[in-house]
């Protein structure tokens, strides 16, 4: 529980680390998927 | 003093090279609204959650913590995970594809082109060009009191300095200076939430130390917030009650979803270059959102600790009732003096990366969006036409700084983000995954959200419909549903976010009209989704 009084508090932030853990992750394991190269500069 | 000038001016010259460095690269229309398309994944991702994060979230919603405590923290939960891993991932990959397909340079232009409706992108245009001056106002006064209240100067003589500085890149370099800035003020954000963090709490001798003391301190939560429904700082709240209703009706439902569909966030979707880029976005923004806000919102519940501590009162007896001087407050009495110096630099960070992003958003609005498509100007034109509607924005942004009442402009934020989630998601959200939206069915969300919103705000969320009081003078009383017996659900309805109605009418319009409306030209639509195959 980590200190906290209620089960609603804690899980409000083990989730919150474990939220930003998941991006993390995504993040790593799709680090070079979804590249096609810069698109054709439009000029106007 | 010396300490806080020489840290300042030295912040303000890297915020000018950087500035200049936009204004540099910056060539033709694409470069000033989307940075070229070709922008840094770790720029991109600190420049979002260096606009999402103001001075406000630090400041105001800090000191909402010192009063309400560790249930903020669903707000940062949210988030990460709607703000940003939904965001990024679901709706900023096709939002990406789908401005490049229909060459779209502005959020209400994408939103005009997926319906071809000039309406849809004039009203989306105006509403944003409307509104973003009241909330930049907002994050105007706030900075402004702040450099009042360090450097001494006079709070007008601020105003207008601020307001220049930032007119002088945003105008000149557009996106790629706000970009670029905000990956530096966003850098400082962090650096300055590690040492808060780090510092609060070894303070109180730990982690799991300092929730516990916390948590000891219940019986010391004021009797009226215990009335209202608060049982202690990590305790949470009594659900049904009016404090329970705002922090997760309010805080964490239209702050947490309602960032899904903010014209100044969802444009820089469009600004990078492939999928790639918004995957490893996903990565920096993660960890961007877990430090700030998180950490005010640990800070400043864990402030009534070390106040009680030191001083033996909780923060908000400490601010002598007023939540804003939490955090303040925290800084100067516990924080070291370096501190100190350091803090108001990075609250120059924040307040100028949101600032910098809505004149951005305002003027790109007003110019692309309405000047252009009202005066037909040709595309060469568009530049120019962009740079007038941002100095325009920036102008009002000073006016309604000087002229609405504090009240209002204190409900400003809230405002935005109620008006912009119940006018723009469903018509946005639909827009990127169903091809059976219609024109008429997104116009009818987008108008019947705002109205629905607009309503709500005026006559029966109290802190708003109590600002502005239309509610008071045209019907007698604060809020239309003042009236109903104490406790009922329908007074209740005075604290319930307008979201949570405003956004479902959106939604129910939306679809139900788009099934009994002609469809869009099949040929449109494969147009629409042409890059979504690759």
């Amino acid at each position: 529980m980590l200190g906290f009084a209620s089960l609603e508090v804690a899980l409000s932030f083990w989730l919150t680390l474990a939220a930003s853990g998941v991006c993390v992750v995504y993040g790593v394991v799709n680090w070079n998927k979804g590249g096609n190269g810069a698109p054709p500069r439009t000029e106007d | 003093m010396l300490t806080k000038v020489v840290i300042t001016v030295s912040y303000m010259l890297v915020v000018f090279y950087l500035g200049y460095r936009g204004w540099r690269d910056t060539k033709v229309a694409t470069d000033y609204m989307l940075a070229g398309r070709r922008m840094n994944p770790f720029v991109m991702a600190m420049s979002y959650g260096a606009t999402f994060i103001s001075t406000s979230a630090i400041i105001g919603f800090g000191g909402v913590a010192g009063l309400f405590g560790m249930p903020l923290m669903w707000l940062t939960f949210l988030n990460i995970i709607v703000g940003v891993l939904f965001a990024m991932t679901v709706i900023g990959k096709r939002t990406r594809r789908m401005g490049l397909a229909l060459d779209c340079l502005t959020f209400p232009e994408l939103l005009g082109r997926r319906y071809d409706s000039r309406f849809a992108q004039g009203f989306s245009g105006f509403i944003v060009f409307l509104f973003v001056p009241a909330y930049g106002a907002a994050v105007l006064i706030g900075i402004s009191r702040m450099i009042e209240v360090s450097l001494g100067l006079d709070f007008n003589v601020a105003l207008v300095g601020f307001t220049l500085i930032l007119a002088l890149y945003v105008i000149t370099g557009g996106l790629k200076a706000v970009m670029y800035t905000d990956a530096f003020q966003g850098a400082i954000m962090i650096v300055m939430m590690i040492i808060l963090a780090s510092f609060t709490y070894s303070k109180l001798g730990g982690v799991v130390d300092a929730h516990q003391t916390l948590s000891d301190m219940a019986h010391l939560m004021p009797a009226k917030l215990q009335k209202g429904g608060m049982l202690g700082w990590t305790q949470g709240i009594q659900p049904g009650t009016p404090i329970w209703l705002t922090v997760y009706t309010t805080i964490v439902y239209g702050v947490g979803v309602g960032v899904l569909a903010q014209p100044q966030l969802a444009v820089r979707f469009m600004t990078v270059a492939s999928d790639r880029e918004l995957n490893r976005a996903v990565l920096y923004g993660g960890l961007f959102i877990l430090f700030l806000p998180g950490v005010p919102y640990i800070v400043g519940a864990l402030s009534n600790a070390v106040f009680f501590e030191e001083f033996g009162k909780i923060s908000i007896a400490m601010a002598g009732g007023n939540f804003d001087k939490i955090i303040p407050l925290y800084i100067e009495k516990i924080m070291p003096d370096w501190f100190s110096a350091l803090f108001l630099m990075g609250m120059f960070a924040a307040a100028m990366s949101t600032l910098s992003s809505q004149y951005h958003v305002g003027g790109t609005s007003i110019g692309r969006d309405v000047f252009e498509k009202a005066l037909r100007l040709t595309n060469g034109q568009t530049f120019k036409a962009t740079q007038m509607g941002v100095a325009v924005t920036i102008f009002m942004t000073l006016i309604w700084a000087w002229v609405l009442p504090g009240g209002v402009i204190a409900r400003a934020t809230a405002f935005f983000f109620g008006l912009c989630g119940a006018a723009f998601l469903p018509a946005y959200f639909l827009g990127l995954y169903w091809k059976g939206m219609t024109r008429a069915g997104a116009v009818a969300s987008i108008v019947g959200g705002f109205a629905t919103s607009m309503l709500w705000l005026l006559f029966v969320h109290l802190k708003e419909a109590k600002a502005i009081g239309l509610s008071q003078a045209l019907f007698g009383q604060v809020t239309l549903v003042a009236d109903a017996a104490k406790g009922s659900w329908v007074w209740l309805l005075q604290w319930v976010d307008p979201n949570v109605v405003a956004l479902p009418v959106s939604i129910l319009l939306a679809v139900g009209i788009s099934l009994v409306t002609k469809p869009l030209d099949e040929e449109h639509i494969n147009l629409c989704w042409s890059k979504f195959e690759s």
